[in-house]
């Protein structure tokens, strides 16, 4: 493959930025010390972590106290959900939660059913958007966390965190309200103050930052009990190892989204717009998975392409250097169509032809048309391919 | 392990052989459905004398593997005589493209699957030969040796995963599985069997049970 690569996943990863590996590397090397007390190179260690800590805090408007590294969305995510339902397990053992979570989520309920801990999963519209009213309905006496994820990763859908926990505080006891912003965080502003939300888990490497990094947000006055033990240095919640170089990284990552956040916002927006708008000028039967653009988070696309199969779709953009990602049933390893699409009521052959696309800061307009006209090229191709869909074209 | 197709297999995916349709054709038939996903056409042109064929183009509606098992399937059947053609295996088409990932060697059922409906089709039109629907033990099961288990890309009855399989008088069929309920391939071999069994109209209902 010789051409530049286009890469719009950065749902599942994303390049690390450059200046974040500079901001690394002296951690990786000469600075590979541990925080400390009194030392020369333990106070240095200590004050760069603070720093980090206050860098992410200010991204949220949380207090640095509240702010955990983690090693990663999913080990965030474990802390808090587990965390919060141990703490509280006196009080009661129910959660809820939705059919169309994170499969990392999903997991840890699954998990915690096998130790006695109660779920109802309510369900989304068409749009990916949750059923409020199923959210009533599901609360218990007993009900003690509701999480969901902030952004779609298949929909792009945003949930409006402040309409559930409206709905969470008509119980007349306190629910926590936890989200999986591995979606949203650098894609929409979180204001931890006034979302309503009392925990969220963070993937850096989803903004070009550090792989096996993560961060947790846990508002202070939350009732948690750890899940992990071992030498606490720095957080009760993680204790062990400190990845000193991941969180300089990650705080170089947080810094460089927020530095020019509402630009960078736009830029996604634009380029979103360009890709959607250009594929449905030249590309026929297609369908647009998810809220329409301006609803949806503005670095996320998703689109079927009727008649055609998505993992063949996907090769073929490879043959071009360029990555996406799909929804079908033979590009997943259990050979079944997306769960999420198939939750919101689309058809095997929606979620069959379905593409989604995902934007981070180093993708450019001439990637994007370089994508559209390998599109067009591609579904021409494999429609020739299709029995389906002639009498139509 | 890295799941990879073979050079072939990209090769046959970038020019497929024998794509399209032809004009009136003298037999084809499609396998699978857009419901649960891929699907395969296989048109033929066949010599009435000699019973060679002479022509065969596909059109595939799945992924890479749809694609280029149906490309080397109509490839090994052209200029062989409908009786020849019949005995092309899955195990030889994926064999052909150097292997196939276990995953996808329900892509190589489904072509050879179509290529034997397609030739079924013309005997029926040509011969007179009746389409065997016929609900035996025999039938179902030969059915059911097209279920691919997705783990290891072999069909349910090599493996042995079938335990049993009966009819009872209302022609409800009951079959047994050796596959544990958090089997990540339950659901597809349930949706395989279900639409195996579809081929017989006169089948009530289909109960899987794991055992």
């Amino acid at each position: 493959m010789s051409s530049k690569e286009v890469y719009l996943d950065s749902c599942k990863t994303s390049r690390l930025a450059p200046e974040v590996l500079d901001a690394m590397m002296p951690y990786l090397t000469d600075k590979y010390w541990y925080p400390g007390s009194f030392t020369s190179i333990g106070t240095e260690i200590a004050e760069v972590i603070e720093n980090s800590q206050e860098i992410v805090a200010k991204s949220l408007n949380a207090k640095p106290e509240e702010i955990t590294f983690t090693s990663g969305g999913t080990d965030a995510n474990n802390i808090a959900i587990q965390g919060i339902l141990q703490a509280n397990k006196e009080k009661g053992r129910h959660f809820i939660c939705s059919t169309i979570s994170h499969p990392s989520v999903l997991a840890v309920f699954q998990g915690l059913e096998k130790q006695g801990f109660e779920g109802t999963y309510i369900s989304a519209n068409r749009d990916g958007y949750l059923n409020l009213e199923e959210l009533k309905a599901a609360i218990r006496p007993d009900t003690i966390l509701a999480a969901f994820t902030h952004i779609n990763h298949i929909l792009g859908t945003i949930q409006d965190s402040n309409a559930i926990r409206d709905i969470l505080d008509q119980a007349d006891h306190k629910i926590y309200l936890f989200m999986d912003s591995c979606e949203s965080y650098t894609k929409i502003p979180i204001n931890v103050e006034e979302s309503g939300i009392d925990s969220l888990s963070i993937s850096v490497h989803k903004f070009n930052g550090p792989k096996g990094m993560g961060l947790l947000y846990v508002k202070n006055g939350t009732k948690i009990a750890p899940t992990q033990f071992g030498i606490v240095r720095l957080y009760k919640l993680k204790p062990g190892a400190i990845n000193v170089p991941g969180i300089v990284g990650t705080a170089k990552a947080v810094e460089m989204a927020f530095s020019d956040f509402d630009k960078q916002i736009e830029r996604y927006r634009d380029l979103q717009t360009l890709l959607y708008d250009e594929i449905i000028k030249r590309i026929p039967d297609t369908i647009l998975n998810g809220p329409p653009i301006g609803e949806r988070s503005p670095a996320h696309l998703n689109v079927t392409f009727r008649f055609i199969e998505g993992e063949a779709i996907m090769m073929m953009l490879d043959f071009d250097n360029i990555h996406v990602e799909t929804g079908s049933a033979c590009s997943s390893q259990n050979l079944q169509p997306n769960y999420i699409l198939m939750n919101t009521g689309r058809t095997h052959e929606e979620s069959h032809g379905s593409v989604r696309f995902t934007l981070d800061r180093f993708v450019t307009k001439e990637d994007i048309l370089k994508t559209v006209d390998a599109l067009e090229k591609t579904a021409k191709e494999l429609r020739r391919r299709s029995p389906l869909g002639k009498k139509e074209q | 392990m890295a799941i990879k197709y073979s050079e072939l297999v990209i090769e046959h995916f970038k020019n497929p052989h024998n794509v399209g349709t032809i004009d009136k054709a003298d037999a084809s038939a499609t396998e699978g459905s857009p419901a649960c996903g891929d699907q395969l056409t296989v048109y033929l042109k066949v010599n009435p004398e000699t019973q060679v064929i002479e022509d065969i183009k596909f059109q595939s509606y799945g992924c890479a593997s749809n694609i280029v098992t149906a490309s080397i399937i109509t490839d090994l059947a052209l200029g062989k005589t409908l009786e020849k053609a019949k005995a092309i295996s899955w195990k030889q088409a994926a064999d052909e493209l150097g292997g196939l990932p276990p995953v996808k060697m329900h892509c190589s059922v489904l072509a050879v699957d179509a290529l034997r409906s397609a030739i079924k089709d013309w005997e029926h039109k040509h011969l007179g030969t009746q389409i065997e629907q016929n609900i035996t033990k025999k039938n179902l099961v030969k059915e059911l040796q097209k279920v691919i288990y997705g783990k290891v890309g072999v069909d349910i009855v090599s493996l042995k995963l079938l335990k049993y399989i009966g009819i009872d008088e209302k022609k409800n069929v009951l079959i047994e599985l050796a596959v544990s309920k958090d089997d990540p391939f339950i659901e597809d071999l349930k949706n395989e069997i279900n639409e195996r069994m579809e081929k017989f109209p006169d089948v009530a209902s289909v109960k899987i049970s794991l055992v």
